[in-house]
């Protein structure tokens, strides 16, 4: 047996046991290695300090730790109110808020649990308080938190562009920005619908305008944070990496003198935190560079290529298997170890097919990270059920219309390329 | 024991906090300085990498401690609880050997590469690859302390600043 099959199969079985994911692509590559011999032990542990020996990759320490400086109780509170005065009058208007905050939060964040752990749970409370059924509210929640790693700053974005040579992360990001409204969009058109259902009240008040100007000065040191990231980078004034750590010192000087809610003794705590994700995410790549590497040095992503292109597949039609299977492997596999593990494979033949290689990042994506929402596993259902103490099942009912709204922009995105190739062709990036 | 524990727990907390605030501050520094002053820190890329490398590895541990490490846990629930001992008790088995075979190939991989200096700052590269071996035993030190109540009742240490269940999944 090759080496491959091998590494595959054993791969399958202890992800299948449960040993951490991380694990499972390290001791997979030992067990191929030992079984199959041929291969020296040095090269992988060589392959497994060049996966993470990479000034790019360091975005991802950053954007995490920019976005748990920035995420104090009070920044929360103002986010909310700004979506708040637009929105909250209307039929459902607690539900709109939730989703316009949210998106805002997502241009803070790069990962769809910190926007459902942090502002998601308070909004769950502020709605079951209003009379809200608790579980819509956490249904809607997850549901809006997968805007999260669509709207930049992105840290599956970062992690994509490193695997797949032809995109960069700046055009991922700005890619990301039209998808990421359609989706805050398509949440609002359910949340419209099932608020008529059960006539949900809007709290009814018009702010004045004085108070929209005062609230919107408040949440604008938050709301510029992605535009400094994204002009930044385009007017060439600093890398992903060093927009990253700007993002972390503006955090920091949001934090302490604008909201003032960040304490420096609070410092070492979210260094802390923020170290443990890093650390989280990094292992898995570490571990999946030398699984990969045992792959491309048998050749099976050459093949995988040459046995997808022999179909003679229509771009259309290879889209849509492409999409069946992400959306059967997303279940199952989250988008970290996906996005590692498939994109070496996959962005080659999607090229060779003929699709932008900045569109197939986008319907990767989005498609892993609806495995994070889709029954029966998923990470964001159980952080959502979690904070908001909703059994899984009531959430999972919930969550039907949503996840229909989400089959129809994913429809969208697979066969409207413009969505994600337009706007950073027109703003310049590459 | 316990007094071990807590030191060592310590321990490793400061030095994953000192390390990343040490990577942002170099960075940063970069950025500025070469606005301010039209110079870069020539080494600043350098060492930033390799404190990350470092990072990893060091958390790798406590991360684990805490059940930060993203595992599909499906099989596990489905099965009667004697069955779902014995998996995680195979699972335990596992990952202790991966441990001491990283430990154990970390020092080898360090002694090949004693040698090799790194380009802009030229101390050994093994002074990096040793996060390994080092990481490693961190965190197979963190794994012994945990791994029973693992086994038995699928219980992690718990830590009110940092939420498990929010690590990895992006």
């Amino acid at each position: 047996m090759s080496a491959s099959v091998i590494l595959l199969i054993s791969a399958c079985i202890y992800l299948a046991l449960g040993v951490p994911v991380a694990f499972a692509l390290g001791l997979s590559t030992v067990t191929a290695l030992l079984v199959s011999g041929g291969f020296p032990m040095l090269v992988l542990l060589k392959e497994t300090f060049t996966g993470i020996d990479s000034f790019p990759l360091m975005a991802v320490p950053f954007f995490i730790l920019a976005a748990e400086l920035m995420s104090g109780g009070s920044l929360t509170n103002v986010l909310l109110r700004f979506a708040g005065q637009f929105v909250g009058h209307r039929r459902g208007g607690l539900g709109y808020t939730n989703v316009v905050a949210l998106t805002f939060f997502s241009g803070i964040s790069g990962s769809a649990l910190a926007d459902a752990a942090g502002p998601g749970s308070m909004m769950i409370k502020m709605m079951d308080k209003a009379g809200y059924d608790r579980a819509y509210a956490a249904a809607l929640t997850a549901a809006t938190a997968i805007v999260g790693p669509i709207i930049p700053p992105s840290i599956i974005m970062i992690i994509y562009a490193l695997a797949d040579d032809n995109v960069s992360v700046g055009a991922l990001f700005v890619a990301g920005l039209l998808p990421g409204l359609l989706i805050a969009v398509a949440m609002c058109i359910v949340n419209w619908h099932v608020s008529k259902q059960r006539n949900y009240k809007g709290d009814g008040e018009h702010p004045t305008r004085a108070e929209i100007w005062r609230t919107t000065w408040r949440a604008l040191p938050a709301i510029l944070l992605p535009v400094l990231i994204l002009g930044g980078m385009r007017a060439g004034w600093f890398t992903p990496t060093e927009a990253s750590v700007v993002a972390v010192f503006y955090a920091l000087v949001c934090g302490k003198y604008v909201y003032g809610t960040l304490q420096w003794k609070a410092v070492p705590d979210i260094l802390w935190r923020s170290a443990l994700l890093t650390a989280s995410v990094l292992i898995i790549i570490a571990m999946s560079a030398s699984f990969a590497w045992v792959l491309t040095i048998e050749g099976v992503p050459q093949a995988v290529a040459s046995w997808i292109s022999g179909m003679q597949l229509s771009p259309w039609l290879f889209l849509i298997v492409i999409n069946i299977f992400l959306l059967l492997f997303g279940i199952f596999i989250e988008p970290l170890p996906g996005v590692m593990v498939l994109v070496p494979i996959l962005a080659p033949v999607a090229a060779k097919v003929g699709i932008d290689p900045t569109h197939f990042a986008m319907v990767v994506i989005f498609n892993l990270t609806l495995g994070m929402i889709t029954p029966p596993v998923g990470g964001l259902l159980f952080v959502t059920s979690n904070v908001s103490r909703v059994p899984l099942s009531h959430l999972v009912r919930e969550l039907k219309p949503f996840l229909w709204a989400h089959g129809v922009v994913l429809l969208m995105l697979t066969f409207i390329p413009a969505l994600s190739t337009w706007l950073p062709r027109a703003m310049g990036f590459k | 024991m316990k007094n071990f524990e807590r030191y060592f727990l310590a321990a490793n907390r400061w030095l994953l906090i000192v390390t990343l605030a040490v990577m942002a501050v170099i960075i940063f520094a970069n950025v500025v300085l070469r606005y301010t002053t039209s110079q870069s820190i020539e080494w600043a890329e350098e060492v930033a990498r390799h404190l990350m490398i470092w990072l990893t590895f060091l958390g790798c541990g406590p991360t684990l401690r805490y059940g930060g490490h993203i595992a599909v846990e499906n099989l596990q629930d489905a099965l009667p609880g004697q069955g779902a001992i014995a998996v995680r008790a195979l699972i335990a088995l596992l990952l202790t050997g991966f441990f001491v075979f990283c430990i154990w190939f970390g020092l080898d991989y360090m002694d090949r590469t004693r040698y090799q200096t790194t380009p802009a700052t030229q101390i050994s590269f093994a002074i990096i690859y040793a996060a390994l071996p080092v990481g490693m035993l961190l965190t197979l030190i963190h794994w012994l302390l945990i791994m029973k109540r693992y086994v038995l009742r699928r219980e992690f240490a718990s830590d009110s600043h940092f939420d498990a269940t929010a690590s990895a999944s992006l």
